[in-house]
Protein backbone atom coordinates (compact mmCIF):
# COMPACT_ATOMS: atom_id res chain seq x y z
CA UNK A 1 0.00 0.00 0.00
CA UNK A 2 3.25 2.48 0.66
CA UNK A 3 3.61 3.38 -2.75
CA UNK A 4 7.22 5.17 -3.03
CA UNK A 5 6.40 8.24 -3.56
CA UNK A 6 3.33 9.24 -1.88
CA UNK A 7 1.69 12.19 -2.94
CA UNK A 8 0.65 13.63 0.55
CA UNK A 9 3.13 13.25 2.96
CA UNK A 10 2.52 14.07 6.41
CA UNK A 11 5.28 13.84 8.98
CA UNK A 12 5.17 13.99 12.86
CA UNK A 13 2.40 16.83 13.06
CA UNK A 14 1.57 19.12 15.79
CA UNK A 15 -1.19 21.74 16.30
CA UNK A 16 -2.20 23.79 19.11
CA UNK A 17 -5.47 25.47 19.58
CA UNK A 18 -4.11 27.80 22.55
CA UNK A 19 -3.83 25.10 25.41
CA UNK A 20 -5.33 22.32 23.31
CA UNK A 21 -3.28 19.81 21.28
CA UNK A 22 -5.63 19.56 18.17
CA UNK A 23 -3.10 17.06 16.54
CA UNK A 24 -0.41 15.39 18.32
CA UNK A 25 2.74 13.91 16.70
CA UNK A 26 0.69 12.75 13.66
CA UNK A 27 2.27 11.04 10.77
CA UNK A 28 0.19 10.06 7.47
CA UNK A 29 1.11 9.15 3.94
CA UNK A 30 -1.28 8.55 0.53
CA UNK A 31 -0.22 7.80 -1.79
CA UNK A 32 -1.58 8.85 -5.57
CA UNK A 33 -4.84 7.13 -6.29
CA UNK A 34 -5.61 5.89 -2.90
CA UNK A 35 -8.60 6.92 -0.94
CA UNK A 36 -8.41 7.04 2.92
CA UNK A 37 -11.39 7.99 5.12
CA UNK A 38 -10.68 9.39 8.63
CA UNK A 39 -13.39 8.83 11.32
CA UNK A 40 -13.77 9.43 14.72
CA UNK A 41 -14.84 11.01 17.00
CA UNK A 42 -15.82 15.28 17.05
CA UNK A 43 -13.07 17.24 18.62
CA UNK A 44 -10.65 14.33 17.87
CA UNK A 45 -8.61 16.62 15.06
CA UNK A 46 -10.11 15.26 11.91
CA UNK A 47 -10.98 18.19 10.28
CA UNK A 48 -7.84 19.86 11.65
CA UNK A 49 -6.26 17.32 10.08
CA UNK A 50 -7.57 17.95 7.05
CA UNK A 51 -7.62 21.34 6.61
CA UNK A 52 -3.74 20.95 7.30
CA UNK A 53 -3.29 19.46 4.42
CA UNK A 54 -4.35 22.44 1.66
CA UNK A 55 -2.85 24.75 4.67
CA UNK A 56 -6.45 26.01 5.87
CA UNK A 57 -4.77 25.15 9.07
CA UNK A 58 -1.47 26.25 9.92
CA UNK A 59 0.51 23.69 12.06
CA UNK A 60 2.92 24.38 14.89
CA UNK A 61 5.00 21.61 14.25
CA UNK A 62 6.48 18.95 11.61
CA UNK A 63 6.15 19.13 7.65
CA UNK A 64 3.40 18.11 5.21
CA UNK A 65 4.18 17.62 1.84
CA UNK A 66 2.28 17.88 -1.09
CA UNK A 67 2.62 16.74 -4.46
CA UNK A 68 6.22 17.00 -4.10
CA UNK A 69 6.00 20.72 -2.51
CA UNK A 70 6.50 21.31 1.03
CA UNK A 71 3.44 23.42 2.29
CA UNK A 72 4.85 24.60 5.30
CA UNK A 73 7.91 25.81 3.23
CA UNK A 74 7.18 29.60 3.63
CA UNK A 75 8.66 29.84 0.79
CA UNK A 76 6.21 27.72 -1.28
CA UNK A 77 3.67 29.18 -3.29
CA UNK A 78 0.52 27.93 -1.11
CA UNK A 79 -1.99 28.96 -4.07
CA UNK A 80 0.01 26.94 -6.48
CA UNK A 81 -0.39 23.91 -4.39
CA UNK A 82 -4.46 24.72 -3.76
CA UNK A 83 -5.02 24.96 -7.60
CA UNK A 84 -3.83 21.65 -7.42
CA UNK A 85 -6.31 19.98 -4.16
CA UNK A 86 -10.00 20.08 -4.49
CA UNK A 87 -11.86 20.96 -1.38
CA UNK A 88 -15.76 20.11 -0.47
CA UNK A 89 -17.25 21.90 2.93
CA UNK A 90 -19.46 20.49 5.29
CA UNK A 91 -21.18 23.83 4.65
CA UNK A 92 -21.23 23.49 0.83
CA UNK A 93 -19.56 27.44 0.61
CA UNK A 94 -21.27 27.72 -2.99
CA UNK A 95 -20.77 31.40 -4.04
CA UNK A 96 -24.12 32.83 -3.63
CA UNK A 97 -23.79 35.58 -5.96
CA UNK A 98 -22.91 33.04 -9.32
CA UNK A 99 -25.12 30.92 -10.79
CA UNK A 100 -23.92 27.03 -10.39
CA UNK A 101 -22.16 27.01 -13.96
CA UNK A 102 -20.20 30.22 -12.84
CA UNK A 103 -19.26 28.85 -9.46
CA UNK A 104 -17.50 26.23 -11.74
CA UNK A 105 -15.96 28.52 -14.24
CA UNK A 106 -14.86 31.25 -12.25
CA UNK A 107 -11.10 29.67 -10.99
CA UNK A 108 -10.42 27.95 -13.94
CA UNK A 109 -10.96 31.84 -16.25
CA UNK A 110 -9.14 33.18 -13.56
CA UNK A 111 -6.80 31.25 -12.30
CA UNK A 112 -6.06 29.00 -15.16
CA UNK A 113 -6.77 31.45 -17.83
CA UNK A 114 -9.15 28.87 -19.59
CA UNK A 115 -11.15 30.53 -21.94
CA UNK A 116 -14.69 31.36 -20.90
CA UNK A 117 -15.80 29.13 -23.76
CA UNK A 118 -13.82 26.09 -22.84
CA UNK A 119 -14.25 26.32 -19.22
CA UNK A 120 -17.96 26.70 -19.74
CA UNK A 121 -18.12 23.59 -21.81
CA UNK A 122 -16.22 21.94 -19.49
CA UNK A 123 -18.41 23.37 -16.41
CA UNK A 124 -22.01 21.79 -18.23
CA UNK A 125 -19.78 18.25 -18.91
CA UNK A 126 -18.84 18.36 -14.74
CA UNK A 127 -22.76 19.35 -13.95
CA UNK A 128 -23.94 16.65 -16.62
CA UNK A 129 -21.44 14.38 -14.72
CA UNK A 130 -22.74 15.06 -11.23
CA UNK A 131 -26.49 15.28 -12.73
CA UNK A 132 -27.38 18.33 -12.67
CA UNK A 133 -26.92 19.65 -16.10
CA UNK A 134 -29.91 21.47 -16.03
CA UNK A 135 -30.01 23.84 -13.23
CA UNK A 136 -26.16 24.91 -14.78
CA UNK A 137 -28.09 28.93 -14.86
CA UNK A 138 -29.63 28.42 -11.13
CA UNK A 139 -28.47 30.22 -8.36
CA UNK A 140 -27.07 28.36 -5.48
CA UNK A 141 -30.45 29.83 -3.19
CA UNK A 142 -32.45 27.88 -5.18
CA UNK A 143 -30.68 24.28 -5.16
CA UNK A 144 -31.40 21.65 -2.56
CA UNK A 145 -28.60 20.94 -0.10
CA UNK A 146 -27.73 17.71 -1.83
CA UNK A 147 -27.68 19.55 -5.26
CA UNK A 148 -25.42 22.08 -3.74
CA UNK A 149 -23.10 19.56 -2.54
CA UNK A 150 -23.04 18.19 -5.76
CA UNK A 151 -22.52 21.53 -7.62
CA UNK A 152 -19.74 22.11 -5.13
CA UNK A 153 -17.94 19.03 -5.84
CA UNK A 154 -17.96 19.77 -9.37
CA UNK A 155 -16.61 23.35 -8.76
CA UNK A 156 -13.27 21.74 -7.41
CA UNK A 157 -13.39 18.94 -10.13
CA UNK A 158 -13.32 22.06 -12.59
CA UNK A 159 -9.82 23.30 -11.64
CA UNK A 160 -8.91 19.43 -12.27
CA UNK A 161 -6.94 18.98 -8.99
CA UNK A 162 -4.96 15.66 -8.58
CA UNK A 163 -6.31 15.19 -4.53
CA UNK A 164 -10.11 16.11 -3.55
CA UNK A 165 -10.29 16.59 0.23
CA UNK A 166 -14.00 16.28 1.66
CA UNK A 167 -14.99 17.66 5.41
CA UNK A 168 -17.68 16.23 6.49
CA UNK A 169 -19.36 16.21 3.14
CA UNK A 170 -23.04 14.99 4.41
CA UNK A 171 -23.04 15.88 7.31
CA UNK A 172 -25.01 18.84 6.82
CA UNK A 173 -27.23 17.42 4.27
CA UNK A 174 -31.15 15.77 4.80
CA UNK A 175 -30.80 12.30 5.14
CA UNK A 176 -32.75 11.87 1.83
CA UNK A 177 -30.35 14.10 0.13
CA UNK A 178 -27.22 11.77 1.38
CA UNK A 179 -27.18 8.85 -1.39
CA UNK A 180 -27.05 11.31 -4.17
CA UNK A 181 -23.93 13.13 -2.94
CA UNK A 182 -22.36 9.42 -1.89
CA UNK A 183 -23.10 8.28 -5.56
CA UNK A 184 -20.90 11.26 -7.21
CA UNK A 185 -17.98 10.57 -4.39
CA UNK A 186 -17.75 6.65 -4.82
CA UNK A 187 -17.73 7.18 -9.34
CA UNK A 188 -15.20 9.91 -8.24
CA UNK A 189 -13.36 7.32 -6.30
CA UNK A 190 -13.95 4.42 -9.15
CA UNK A 191 -12.16 7.08 -11.52
CA UNK A 192 -9.16 6.53 -9.85
CA UNK A 193 -8.99 10.21 -7.78
CA UNK A 194 -6.92 10.51 -4.94
CA UNK A 195 -9.41 10.86 -2.15
CA UNK A 196 -8.86 12.06 1.65
CA UNK A 197 -12.75 11.93 3.07
CA UNK A 198 -13.42 12.83 7.02
CA UNK A 199 -17.14 11.38 7.39
CA UNK A 200 -19.50 9.60 9.45
CA UNK A 201 -21.27 7.39 6.96
CA UNK A 202 -19.12 4.24 7.50
CA UNK A 203 -21.37 2.44 4.31
CA UNK A 204 -18.91 4.93 2.37
CA UNK A 205 -15.98 3.80 4.16
CA UNK A 206 -16.36 0.43 3.83
CA UNK A 207 -17.14 0.60 0.08
CA UNK A 208 -14.67 3.12 -0.53
CA UNK A 209 -11.72 3.24 1.45
CA UNK A 210 -8.41 1.70 0.47
CA UNK A 211 -7.55 2.39 3.97
CA UNK A 212 -9.44 3.43 7.16
CA UNK A 213 -7.57 5.88 9.93
CA UNK A 214 -9.20 6.22 12.88
CA UNK A 215 -8.50 9.19 15.21
CA UNK A 216 -8.85 10.51 18.93
CA UNK A 217 -8.10 13.36 20.46
CA UNK A 218 -5.04 14.74 18.15
CA UNK A 219 -3.95 11.23 17.67
CA UNK A 220 -4.08 8.52 14.94
CA UNK A 221 -4.70 5.42 16.90
CA UNK A 222 -5.49 3.10 13.72
CA UNK A 223 -4.59 2.72 10.45
CA UNK A 224 -6.06 -0.43 8.78
CA UNK A 225 -8.19 -1.59 5.41
CA UNK A 226 -11.80 -1.73 6.16
CA UNK A 227 -12.26 -5.35 6.49
CA UNK A 228 -9.52 -5.08 8.82
CA UNK A 229 -10.94 -2.27 10.76
CA UNK A 230 -14.74 -2.98 11.01
CA UNK A 231 -14.14 -6.61 12.01
CA UNK A 232 -11.11 -6.95 13.65
CA UNK A 233 -10.15 -3.76 15.14
CA UNK A 234 -7.85 -3.51 18.04
CA UNK A 235 -7.67 -0.53 19.77
CA UNK A 236 -9.99 -0.57 22.39
CA UNK A 237 -11.15 3.54 21.56
CA UNK A 238 -11.85 2.01 18.22
CA UNK A 239 -13.94 -1.03 19.45
CA UNK A 240 -15.89 1.40 21.47
CA UNK A 241 -16.56 4.22 18.80
CA UNK A 242 -17.59 1.84 16.18
CA UNK A 243 -20.24 -0.21 18.80
CA UNK A 244 -21.33 3.19 19.73
CA UNK A 245 -21.67 4.23 15.51
CA UNK A 246 -22.75 1.14 14.14
CA UNK B 1 -25.43 28.96 3.71
CA UNK B 2 -28.07 31.55 4.67
CA UNK B 3 -26.91 34.55 5.87
CA UNK B 4 -28.58 37.08 7.67
CA UNK B 5 -29.13 40.70 6.28
CA UNK B 6 -27.59 42.75 8.45
CA UNK B 7 -28.81 46.06 9.04
CA UNK B 8 -25.81 48.42 9.31
CA UNK B 9 -27.87 52.25 10.25
CA UNK B 10 -25.37 54.77 10.55
CA UNK B 11 -28.30 56.78 11.79
CA UNK B 12 -27.62 59.90 9.34
CA UNK B 13 -28.93 60.80 5.78
CA UNK B 14 -32.57 60.45 4.70
CA UNK B 15 -34.28 57.42 5.47
CA UNK B 16 -34.49 55.34 2.50
CA UNK B 17 -37.93 54.50 1.18
CA UNK B 18 -38.61 50.87 0.70
CA UNK B 19 -41.94 48.96 -0.48
CA UNK B 20 -41.42 46.67 3.08
CA UNK B 21 -42.23 50.27 4.89
CA UNK B 22 -45.22 51.73 4.14
CA UNK B 23 -45.15 54.74 6.38
CA UNK B 24 -41.89 55.29 4.92
CA UNK B 25 -42.43 55.42 1.29
CA UNK B 26 -45.72 57.53 1.84
CA UNK B 27 -44.04 59.89 3.78
CA UNK B 28 -41.67 59.85 1.03
CA UNK B 29 -44.27 60.54 -1.66
CA UNK B 30 -45.65 63.33 0.69
CA UNK B 31 -42.73 64.90 0.89
CA UNK B 32 -41.91 64.59 -2.24
CA UNK B 33 -44.77 65.66 -3.97
CA UNK B 34 -45.47 68.48 -1.10
CA UNK B 35 -42.68 69.88 -2.28
CA UNK B 36 -42.33 69.90 -5.77
CA UNK B 37 -45.94 71.53 -5.46
CA UNK B 38 -45.57 74.18 -3.33
CA UNK B 39 -42.00 75.22 -5.40
CA UNK B 40 -44.16 75.06 -8.35
CA UNK B 41 -46.81 77.40 -6.92
CA UNK B 42 -44.66 79.97 -5.49
CA UNK B 43 -42.73 79.89 -8.99
CA UNK B 44 -45.85 79.93 -10.92
CA UNK B 45 -48.03 82.73 -9.21
CA UNK B 46 -45.10 84.19 -7.07
CA UNK B 47 -42.30 84.41 -9.60
CA UNK B 48 -41.30 88.04 -8.17
CA UNK B 49 -39.41 87.31 -6.12
CA UNK B 50 -39.16 83.40 -6.40
CA UNK B 51 -38.28 83.32 -10.23
CA UNK B 52 -35.62 85.76 -10.05
CA UNK B 53 -34.25 83.23 -6.93
CA UNK B 54 -33.98 79.98 -8.55
CA UNK B 55 -32.78 81.13 -11.67
CA UNK B 56 -29.63 81.99 -9.20
CA UNK B 57 -29.33 79.09 -8.07
CA UNK B 58 -28.56 76.24 -10.95
CA UNK B 59 -24.65 77.46 -10.30
CA UNK B 60 -24.65 76.53 -6.89
CA UNK B 61 -26.74 73.15 -7.48
CA UNK B 62 -23.79 72.19 -10.17
CA UNK B 63 -20.94 72.82 -7.41
CA UNK B 64 -22.76 71.11 -5.01
CA UNK B 65 -22.95 67.92 -7.25
CA UNK B 66 -19.36 68.79 -8.15
CA UNK B 67 -18.44 68.74 -4.21
CA UNK B 68 -20.45 65.41 -3.67
CA UNK B 69 -19.64 62.56 -6.46
CA UNK B 70 -15.82 63.83 -6.00
CA UNK B 71 -15.98 63.81 -2.11
CA UNK B 72 -17.94 59.87 -2.85
CA UNK B 73 -15.20 58.93 -5.59
CA UNK B 74 -12.75 59.46 -2.90
CA UNK B 75 -14.21 58.67 -0.02
CA UNK B 76 -15.43 55.16 -1.67
CA UNK B 77 -11.87 54.39 -2.19
CA UNK B 78 -10.44 55.77 0.87
CA UNK B 79 -13.30 53.69 3.04
CA UNK B 80 -12.41 50.39 1.19
CA UNK B 81 -9.02 50.89 2.25
CA UNK B 82 -9.69 51.59 5.41
CA UNK B 83 -12.41 49.27 6.00
CA UNK B 84 -9.56 46.65 4.68
CA UNK B 85 -7.26 48.04 6.79
CA UNK B 86 -9.43 47.78 9.55
CA UNK B 87 -9.70 43.76 9.18
CA UNK B 88 -5.80 43.44 8.74
CA UNK B 89 -3.99 40.78 10.70
CA UNK B 90 -0.95 42.99 10.16
CA UNK B 91 -0.71 45.46 13.49
CA UNK B 92 0.89 47.90 12.02
CA UNK B 93 -1.73 48.81 9.12
CA UNK B 94 -4.99 47.71 11.51
CA UNK B 95 -3.52 50.38 14.45
CA UNK B 96 -3.33 52.82 11.20
CA UNK B 97 -6.73 52.30 9.64
CA UNK B 98 -8.46 52.62 13.56
CA UNK B 99 -7.04 55.82 14.56
CA UNK B 100 -7.55 57.37 11.52
CA UNK B 101 -11.36 56.06 12.11
CA UNK B 102 -11.06 56.95 15.38
CA UNK B 103 -9.59 61.04 15.04
CA UNK B 104 -11.90 62.00 12.45
CA UNK B 105 -14.77 60.22 14.41
CA UNK B 106 -13.70 62.57 16.99
CA UNK B 107 -13.68 65.48 15.54
CA UNK B 108 -16.62 67.74 13.80
CA UNK B 109 -16.71 67.85 10.21
CA UNK B 110 -16.69 71.98 10.58
CA UNK B 111 -13.53 71.89 12.12
CA UNK B 112 -12.11 69.34 10.06
CA UNK B 113 -12.77 71.58 7.13
CA UNK B 114 -11.65 74.55 8.62
CA UNK B 115 -8.65 72.94 9.74
CA UNK B 116 -7.46 71.09 6.39
CA UNK B 117 -8.24 74.18 4.41
CA UNK B 118 -6.23 76.45 6.64
CA UNK B 119 -3.82 73.38 7.21
CA UNK B 120 -3.61 72.98 3.59
CA UNK B 121 -3.09 76.78 2.62
CA UNK B 122 -0.07 76.91 4.86
CA UNK B 123 1.76 74.26 2.73
CA UNK B 124 0.29 74.54 -0.81
CA UNK B 125 -2.37 77.10 -2.73
CA UNK B 126 -5.25 74.66 -3.46
CA UNK B 127 -8.21 76.00 -5.66
CA UNK B 128 -10.90 76.25 -2.62
CA UNK B 129 -13.19 73.88 -4.36
CA UNK B 130 -10.18 71.10 -4.16
CA UNK B 131 -9.44 71.69 -0.49
CA UNK B 132 -13.26 71.47 -0.07
CA UNK B 133 -13.28 68.09 -1.65
CA UNK B 134 -10.11 66.64 0.43
CA UNK B 135 -11.62 67.92 3.47
CA UNK B 136 -14.94 65.87 2.89
CA UNK B 137 -13.49 62.85 1.45
CA UNK B 138 -11.04 62.24 4.86
CA UNK B 139 -13.97 62.97 7.26
CA UNK B 140 -16.25 60.44 5.17
CA UNK B 141 -13.48 58.44 4.27
CA UNK B 142 -13.33 57.29 7.44
CA UNK B 143 -17.16 56.50 7.96
CA UNK B 144 -17.35 54.60 4.80
CA UNK B 145 -14.52 52.69 6.24
CA UNK B 146 -16.92 51.82 9.27
CA UNK B 147 -19.54 50.68 6.47
CA UNK B 148 -17.15 48.41 4.47
CA UNK B 149 -15.82 46.90 7.67
CA UNK B 150 -19.00 45.92 8.71
CA UNK B 151 -19.95 44.75 5.00
CA UNK B 152 -16.88 42.56 4.55
CA UNK B 153 -17.30 41.00 7.96
CA UNK B 154 -21.09 39.95 7.38
CA UNK B 155 -19.52 37.95 4.66
CA UNK B 156 -19.21 34.21 5.85
CA UNK B 157 -15.73 32.96 6.15
CA UNK B 158 -16.80 29.33 4.47
CA UNK B 159 -16.82 32.06 1.33
CA UNK B 160 -13.18 32.95 1.92
CA UNK B 161 -12.47 29.63 2.81
CA UNK B 162 -13.76 28.01 -0.44
CA UNK B 163 -12.19 31.06 -2.65
CA UNK B 164 -8.70 30.59 -1.13
CA UNK B 165 -8.91 26.58 -1.47
CA UNK B 166 -9.61 26.73 -5.24
CA UNK B 167 -6.20 28.71 -5.41
CA UNK B 168 -7.57 32.47 -5.47
CA UNK B 169 -5.00 34.49 -3.44
CA UNK B 170 -6.43 37.15 -0.56
CA UNK B 171 -6.71 40.02 -2.69
CA UNK B 172 -8.24 37.80 -5.19
CA UNK B 173 -11.02 36.43 -2.79
CA UNK B 174 -11.50 39.67 -1.98
CA UNK B 175 -12.42 41.25 -5.02
CA UNK B 176 -14.09 38.47 -6.87
CA UNK B 177 -15.79 36.64 -3.33
CA UNK B 178 -15.97 38.92 -0.50
CA UNK B 179 -17.05 42.21 -1.90
CA UNK B 180 -19.09 41.02 -5.01
CA UNK B 181 -21.81 39.89 -2.24
CA UNK B 182 -20.78 42.64 0.46
CA UNK B 183 -22.15 45.44 -2.00
CA UNK B 184 -25.48 43.93 -0.98
CA UNK B 185 -25.14 45.08 3.13
CA UNK B 186 -22.78 47.78 2.06
CA UNK B 187 -24.99 49.72 -0.22
CA UNK B 188 -27.90 50.70 1.68
CA UNK B 189 -25.26 52.20 4.30
CA UNK B 190 -23.12 54.18 1.58
CA UNK B 191 -26.63 55.35 0.03
CA UNK B 192 -27.24 56.72 3.70
CA UNK B 193 -24.04 58.70 3.81
CA UNK B 194 -23.81 59.46 0.32
CA UNK B 195 -27.06 61.81 0.82
CA UNK B 196 -25.54 62.94 4.60
CA UNK B 197 -22.55 63.91 2.52
CA UNK B 198 -24.59 66.11 -0.15
CA UNK B 199 -26.24 67.51 2.68
CA UNK B 200 -23.07 68.05 4.61
CA UNK B 201 -21.74 69.76 1.48
CA UNK B 202 -23.85 72.69 2.71
CA UNK B 203 -20.53 73.21 5.00
CA UNK B 204 -18.48 74.36 2.57
CA UNK B 205 -20.22 77.57 1.69
CA UNK B 206 -18.01 79.11 4.75
CA UNK B 207 -14.84 78.39 2.76
CA UNK B 208 -15.77 80.34 -0.11
CA UNK B 209 -17.22 77.47 -2.32
CA UNK B 210 -19.98 78.78 -4.31
CA UNK B 211 -21.63 75.89 -3.76
CA UNK B 212 -25.80 76.12 -3.62
CA UNK B 213 -26.03 77.76 -0.16
CA UNK B 214 -23.69 79.76 -0.69
CA UNK B 215 -25.18 81.29 -3.95
CA UNK B 216 -28.61 82.12 -1.74
CA UNK B 217 -26.33 83.63 1.02
CA UNK B 218 -24.93 85.88 -1.58
CA UNK B 219 -28.67 86.50 -3.49
CA UNK B 220 -29.77 87.24 0.32
CA UNK B 221 -27.20 89.73 1.55
CA UNK B 222 -28.04 90.97 -1.45
CA UNK B 223 -31.26 91.31 -1.67
CA UNK B 224 -32.41 91.14 2.17
CA UNK B 225 -35.34 88.42 1.03
CA UNK B 226 -34.18 86.31 3.80
CA UNK B 227 -37.28 83.86 4.45
CA UNK B 228 -37.96 84.09 0.39
CA UNK B 229 -34.22 82.51 -0.21
CA UNK B 230 -34.29 80.06 2.49
CA UNK B 231 -37.08 78.61 1.49
CA UNK B 232 -36.20 78.00 -1.64
CA UNK B 233 -32.75 76.54 -0.40
CA UNK B 234 -34.53 74.02 1.87
CA UNK B 235 -36.90 73.11 -0.88
CA UNK B 236 -34.31 72.39 -3.61
CA UNK B 237 -32.09 70.54 -1.15
CA UNK B 238 -35.22 68.69 -0.12
CA UNK B 239 -35.85 67.52 -3.47
CA UNK B 240 -32.33 66.19 -4.65
CA UNK B 241 -31.98 64.31 -1.21
CA UNK B 242 -35.36 62.61 -1.86
CA UNK B 243 -34.85 62.08 -5.56
CA UNK B 244 -31.15 60.38 -3.99
CA UNK B 245 -32.93 57.89 -1.71
CA UNK B 246 -35.12 56.92 -4.15
CA UNK B 247 -32.71 55.88 -6.72
CA UNK B 248 -30.63 54.46 -3.86
CA UNK B 249 -33.66 52.22 -2.83
CA UNK B 250 -33.94 51.33 -6.99
CA UNK B 251 -30.42 50.13 -6.79
CA UNK B 252 -31.09 48.41 -3.83
CA UNK B 253 -33.36 46.04 -5.38
CA UNK B 254 -31.75 45.14 -8.15
CA UNK B 255 -28.51 44.11 -6.50
CA UNK B 256 -31.12 41.16 -4.77
CA UNK B 257 -30.99 39.37 -8.09
CA UNK B 258 -29.31 36.33 -6.69
CA UNK B 259 -31.49 36.02 -3.93
CA UNK B 260 -35.03 35.76 -5.65
CA UNK B 261 -35.74 32.11 -6.14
Amino acid sequence: MNAPDPIIRIENVSKFFGPLRALNHVSLSVAAGEKVVIIGPSGSGKSTLLRAINRLEEIDQGRIEVDGMDITDSKTDINQVRMEVGMVFQSFNLFPHKTALQNLTLAPIKLRKTPRQEAEANGRRLLRKVGIEEKADVYPARLSGGQQQRVAIARSLAMNPKIMLFDEPTSALDPEMIGEVLDVMVNLAREGMTMVVVTHEMGFAREVADRVVFMDQGEILEVGTPQHFFENSQHPRTQRFLKQIL
Amino acid sequence: MEQQDIVIDVGEGAAIPSKKDFGLFSAWRISFFGALAILAYLIVFKPKPYLTIIKFLPDGILVTFQVTFAAIAFSLVLGLITGMGRISKNRVINIVASTYVEVVRGIPLLVQLFYIYYALGRFVRVPDMVAAVIAMSFCYGAYMGEVFRAGIASIDRGQTEAARSLGFNPTQTMFYVVLPQAWRTILPPVGNEFIALLKDTSLVSILAVADLLRRGREFASESFLYFETYTMIALVYLLITLLLSKLVSIMEEKLKYYERS
